[in-house]
C-alpha cells in the first residue's frame, strides 16, 4: 500500500482572539519595529497515510480532523499534500 | 453512594477531589482509563493537564476508551462533575457546548476569585442560593470560555473578568442538570484551613441529591 504525505494546516477562525498570536505580533511591531499586522498562531501538523490512492488518502485525513486533530467551533484547516 | 476520580495521565488535582468526596461521607474510587463506570452514582472528571495538553486541553483524554463508558454513564442519567481540565475534556467530548480557549491575558491565572451562582437547582448546587456570591480558587491557563449558541445552562459566573470568557462564564450545565463543567476548583475550597469552604457546599449538594433520588 503506498504511503501519502500531508500537511494539515490549523488556524483559528477570523472572529476568535488568539493572545499567542496578539503577543507575538507586538513583539515584532513594537520591539523589532517590522510593521507587521494580523498575526495569527495556528497550528501545522504533517502526517503520512497509508491507503490505496490519493483520494482515500485525502479522505483519512480529513476523518482525522473531524475526529481529533480540529475543534470546529473555533478552529478551520486546510489539508494540503506535500 | 459511590463516586469515582478518574485519573488520567496528567491528572493533578485526582488526591485533593478524593479528599473532598470522602469528607462528605461518599464511598471514593480512583479509577483507570480501563476501568467500568458501572458501579458509580457519581463520575468526576479532575482537574490537571491530562495528556500534557497536547493538541488542545482535554482533545486526547476525551478520544480514550473511557470516554465510552463516560457516555454509558450520561444515557443512566448518573451524574458526571468536571473540574477544570475535566470541563475542558466534557467540553472536547461535546457533552457541553462551547470551547476553553486560552486565557485573553495569555497567562496562566492562580488565584481566588468571586462568582455568582447563577442557578441554584441543579444536583450540584441545591445548597447554594441564587445570585449568591462564593469565594473559590481558579488555576489555568485555558479556561476562556467561548459562548456557541443561546441555550447554554450557565451555573457560576466570575465577577471580575478572570480569563477573557464570554459573559464572564465560569461554569455551564447540561440542559437537564446532570453535567456539570466548572473551572473554579471546589475541591480545593472545602476546609478552612486551606483558606476557604464554599466549595463543600457543592459536594453537600450532591450528597443530598443522591440521597433523596435513592429514595
Amino acid at each position: 500500500m503506498p504511503r501519502y504525505r500531508f500537511a494539515v494546516d490549523i488556524q483559528f477562525k477570523d472572529n476568535v482572539r488568539d493572545p499567542r498570536g496578539e503577543t507575538i505580533e507586538r513583539v515584532l511591531r513594537e520591539e523589532k519595529r517590522l510593521p507587521i499586522h494580523n498575526l495569527r498562531l495556528g497550528k501545522s501538523i504533517h502526517l503520512e497515510v497509508e491507503a490505496s490512492n490519493v483520494e482515500k488518502a485525502f479522505h483519512i485525513v480529513r476523518r482525522a480532523c473531524e475526529d481529533l486533530l480540529v475543534n470546529p467551533i473555533v478552529e478551520e484547516y486546510e489539508v494540503r499534500k506535500l | 453512594m459511590k463516586a469515582c476520580v478518574i485519573v488520567y495521565p496528567g491528572s493533578n488535582c485526582d488526591r485533593d477531589t478524593y479528599h473532598a468526596l470522602e469528607y462528605v461521607g461518599m464511598k471514593v474510587d480512583y479509577v483507570g482509563l480501563n476501568d467500568e463506570l458501572e458501579p458509580y452514582d457519581l463520575i468526576v472528571l479532575p482537574g490537571g493537564f491530562s495528556y500534557g495538553d497536547y493538541l488542545r486541553p482535554g482533545a486526547v483524554a476525551a478520544r480514550e476508551k473511557i470516554a465510552g463508558e463516560i457516555l454509558k454513564a450520561v444515557e443512566k442519567g448518573k451524574l458526571i462533575l468536571g473540574i477544570c481540565n475535566g470541563f475542558q475534556i466534557l467540553i472536547e467530548m461535546n457533552l457541553l457546548p462551547g470551547a476553553l480557549l486560552q486565557n485573553s491575558s495569555g497567562r496562566f491565572v492562580c488565584k481566588w476569585v468571586h462568582l455568582s451562582v447563577s442557578d441554584a437547582v441543579t444536583p450540584f448546587t441545591m445548597h447554594y442560593t441564587r445570585d449568591e456570591v462564593i469565594r473559590l480558587p481558579v488555576a489555568h491557563g485555558f479556561g476562556r470560555y467561548v459562548k456557541v449558541g443561546d441555550k447554554v445552562r450557565v451555573v457560576f459566573k466570575y465577577l471580575e473578568d478572570v480569563n477573557g470568557s464570554d459573559e464572564r462564564i465560569a461554569g455551564i450545565a447540561s440542559e437537564n442538570g446532570r453535567i456539570l463543567g466548572m473551572m473554579p476548583h471546589p475541591e480545593r475550597a472545602c476546609e478552612s484551613i486551606l483558606g476557604g469552604t464554599d466549595g463543600l457546599r457543592l459536594f453537600q449538594s450532591i450528597v443530598e441529591f443522591l440521597r433523596r433520588e435513592s429514595h
